[in-house]
């Protein structure tokens, strides 16, 4: 039985993120770490729209019932967890940064509070990138050293010790992405306001 | 060498010997230094046959790659030793300026075994390290002795014990620059039985570095993060840590009257405010550390350092006094005598609650003000029924009948936050390592702060994965070493980039975390070799049967069903013991082998 105090954080971050435009109408996925269990989204549930019968709870090493109502993503949730001391992760598509990941391999925010918070983001490739376990591997290996990855094409996964944390590196993440999308519209010289910026890269 | 120095200080005080070996790299990268590095040798060099107060233990003290390098609060060093007051493994860490230095002598760590035929000090300076007399010295107080042996934090650090130390008050610190403190669990005791009476420091050797540019970098993001954030940058340079007084008054998690109540009436009389606004001269810092929480506070008896808001708990809401005069007092005394506040002013609650119980025959009641000043010296130097308080709340309460009276943990008494109120703070208390202790991960930034964000502190479910994560992440910052406070702004992901830059070694941030699992599974085997059991993770049943009040009224530690969740999720069997899996995953396995099969 998933406390209720949970269930309200899944419902309110899921919604704010339908709002946010990280993803469409049943896109992306959540989950959090109890341990050696995981509550995820169910598949096919709409994160704008979750019920308390949309928290799947499953093993984080065994299967049992719950893996056939779990997200398509579960493989990789629980290779995130096994590798990182991440207790939550955030997968959305945010579509600006997705466009970003097309021509780049790394993002790196020019806003002041993309470049506070996350400095840059990896973007990772691989061949198929829905619910493999190479992209399950990649993801988790690349998520040892950052906070929030992306896969090129596809989406981002961010991790964080709740899910409003892994929200907040998600959403931050699309912020920045706007501004270098704005930016490179706006075709003007960029004047550099912040110190050691050619460091992010090495970040 | 980049990080560590590559050099360890060996002291035979029985035989006055003096050697130096080199690091063995074969281990340093896994346990990293300070309190990791000192688990590990600890593990080798004493066994469960070891008294704590024996020649055969002996004291560990360790820097970590961070010392001394400019990192923001890279000034810490560490103390392991088997605890005299626990029987545990323990480390007690401390800050100021001796530490730096002392990694600047170009040492990581000493290795102090034996016991000197009377009583010594060791000097360490660029010309050589050497064992003098210290008659002279033995029954100065602290900052006396600090100054005979020519403190200058600048130039001339002077480590050393009180006192409390050499009458092995089981919760006696070791003092360095004159104020600061390791104190928890009494290493100051282990000390004491050495006749070792203090460690002088010299030298001026930078720290060499793998990618300094990168560091700089790393440094100058983290000094961002500590800037903007308002604890770090207001609330402790402002008020100090007593700065939490009023807000961990205010959700019915201060302990008072012995823990009797989860609130104090009266707590704003003894809160960080007050002290700003009543008896502080200024803030003061450690070391390289931009937030500057120390308290140089003036009273009536003259200025001195503190209190820190443990301290103002412990004698304050603890024992029911809201006179903040008096625990600025008892504080500068238990500074200048070498000895813990926090189990200082627990014990002496303890005692009026049994004395207001009938149990045992004393002047002490709660409110006593009065009594404090005279009761801390009776302890210090076992006076009266302060030879009983000096063998800690457990044994008081015990030989009175009533060991349940003391609010410990594995006979640590617990500091200033009621599980009650907070039940993760309940489980971190339970399983920690040292006994009843806050700095073994920091709940209080998951349960009330909102560090990095805030989870309900009633919560039971998932509460477990918190501590652990914690409890990894408090195992690395006391192996770096580098203070707790800096991780209230800067994540461990900075602390990965930093100590790659330094060694030379990629540490990922996962991997990082990973280290403090190894070091705290270490621990937990120590001591399991000891002869501790699942019996031992419980807390006072008080907590466990008698229901909080003011805020969290009604609520009592639900830590049975953590504690199972905590044991799963950890990797251990039902009975705390880790699994060979988990074991192997940690390099932890030949070394597990004499507990988990012998």
């Amino acid at each position: 039985m998933v406390d209720e105090r949970v269930y309200e954080m899944f419902r309110e971050i899921g919604r704010d993120m339908y709002v946010h435009n990280l993803v469409s109408s049943h896109g992306g996925n959540i989950s959090v770490r109890f341990g050696d269990r995981i509550i995820i989204k169910r598949r096919g549930a709409m994160l704008g729209r979750l019920k308390p019968h949309d928290l799947i709870e499953t093993g984080l090493e065994k299967n049992d019932s719950g893996v056939a109502l779990a997200s398509t993503e579960l493989i990789v949730h629980r290779a995130i967890y096994k590798a990182t001391p991440a207790l939550a992760v955030v997968h959305a598509h945010p579509r600006v940064a997705i466009a970003l990941s097309l021509s780049r391999d790394e993002i790196v925010p020019i806003d002041n509070e993309g470049s506070y918070l996350l400095k840059k983001v990896p973007v990772v490739s691989v061949e198929f990138a829905s619910g493999t376990r190479q992209m399950a591997d990649t993801l988790a290996e690349a998520l040892k050293s950052y906070k929030i990855v992306f896969l090129r094409g596809h989406g981002s996964f961010a991790i964080g010790q709740t899910l409003d944390e892994a929200f907040q590196w998600t959403d931050a993440l699309e912020e920045a992405a706007q501004i270098i999308m704005y930016a490179k519209y706006l075709n003007e010289e960029m004047i550099e306001y912040r110190r050691m910026s050619d460091s992010y890269s090495s970040w | 060498m980049k990080g560590w120095t590559g050099k360890t200080l060996l002291v035979d005080l029985t035989h006055g010997t003096i050697t130096t070996e080199p690091l063995n790299m074969d281990i340093a990268p896994l346990f990293i230094g300070g309190r990791g590095l000192g688990a590990r040798l600890l593990w080798d060099l004493v066994g469960p046959e070891v008294d704590p107060l024996s020649p055969d233990n002996v004291l560990i003290i360790a820097t970590g790659p961070m010392t001394a390098t400019g990192f923001q609060t890279s000034n810490r060093f560490s103390v392991s030793t088997k605890s005299p007051l626990t029987g545990t493994v323990l480390d007690a860490n401390s800050g100021g300026y001796w530490g730096m230095r002392f990694k600047r002598a170009g040492y990581d760590l000493m290795i102090i075994k034996g016991r000197a035929p009377k009583p010594v000090y060791l000097e360490i300076t660029p010309a050589g390290v050497t064992l003098h007399d210290a008659s002279h010295l033995w029954g100065k107080r602290v900052a006396e002795t600090s100054e005979l042996l020519g403190q200058d934090k600048n130039k001339r650090n002077v480590l050393c014990i009180g006192p409390a130390g050499e009458n092995l008050v089981r919760f006696a610190a070791i003092m360095n620059d004159a104020t600061r403190a390791a104190a928890r669990g009494g290493p100051g005791a282990v000390m004491g039985s050495k006749n070792l009476k203090a460690i002088v420091v010299e030298g001026d050797e930078r720290v060499e570095m793998a990618d300094k540019e990168r560091f700089r970098f790393v440094q100058y993001e983290a000094t961002k993060m500590l800037k903007a954030n308002p604890i770090t940058s207001q609330a402790f340079p402002e008020f100090g840590t007593a700065v939490v007084m009023n807000i961990i008054n205010a959700i019915g998690a201060l302990p008072a009257y012995n823990f009797q109540q989860s609130h104090f009436d009266n707590a704003d009389a003894i809160s960080g405010e007050a002290i700003a606004e009543t008896i502080l001269v200024r803030n003061a810092a450690c070391w390289a550390c931009p937030i500057a929480c120390t308290r140089i506070s003036k009273t009536s008896k003259g200025e001195g350092e503190g209190p820190e808001y443990e301290t103002t708990w412990a004698f304050g809401a603890a024992c029911g006094v809201d006179d903040l005069e008096a625990i600025t007092n008892a504080n500068f005394l238990c500074n200048d005598l070498g000895m813990d506040t926090i189990s200082a002013g627990s014990t002496i609650a303890c005692a009026m609650e049994l004395t207001e119980k009938g149990l045992l025959t004393s002047d002490l009641r709660f409110g006593r003000a009065d009594l404090l000043e005279q009761t801390v010296e009776d302890i210090a130097y076992r006076r009266g029924l302060g030879d009983e308080l000096a063998e800690g709340s457990y044994r008081l309460a015990e030989r009175h009948g009533a060991p349940e009276l003391s609010m410990s943990v594995k006979k640590l008494e617990m500091p200033a936050y009621d599980p009650r109120g907070m039940q993760g703070q309940g489980l971190l208390y339970a399983t920690s390592n040292r006994g009843g202790c806050h700095m073994r991960g920091n709940m209080l930034g998951v349960e009330v702060l909102g560090l990095p964000k805030l989870v309900d502190r009633f919560q039971i479910q998932g509460k477990a994965s918190f501590v652990i994560l914690h409890q990894n992440s408090a195992a690395v910052l006391d192996s770096l070493v580098a203070c707790k406070f800096v991780n209230i702004a800067v994540a461990e992901e900075y602390l990965a980039r930093a100590l790659t830059s330094l060694t030379g070694i990629t540490y990922s941030t996962g991997e990082l975390i990973r280290a403090g699992e190894r070091i705290w599974n270490l621990e937990r085997l120590y001591n399991l070799r000891e002869g501790f059991s699942r019996a031992d993770d419980t807390l006072p049943p008080r907590l466990l049967n008698e229901p909080a009040t003011g805020a969290s009224a009604g609520w009592v530690s639900h830590l049975e069903p953590m504690l199972a969740e905590y044991y799963r999720s950890r990797g251990w069997d039902e009975h705390g013991v880790p699994k060979p899996a988990k074991l192997e995953e940690l390099q932890l396995a030949d070394l597990a082998a004499e507990v988990i099969h012998g």
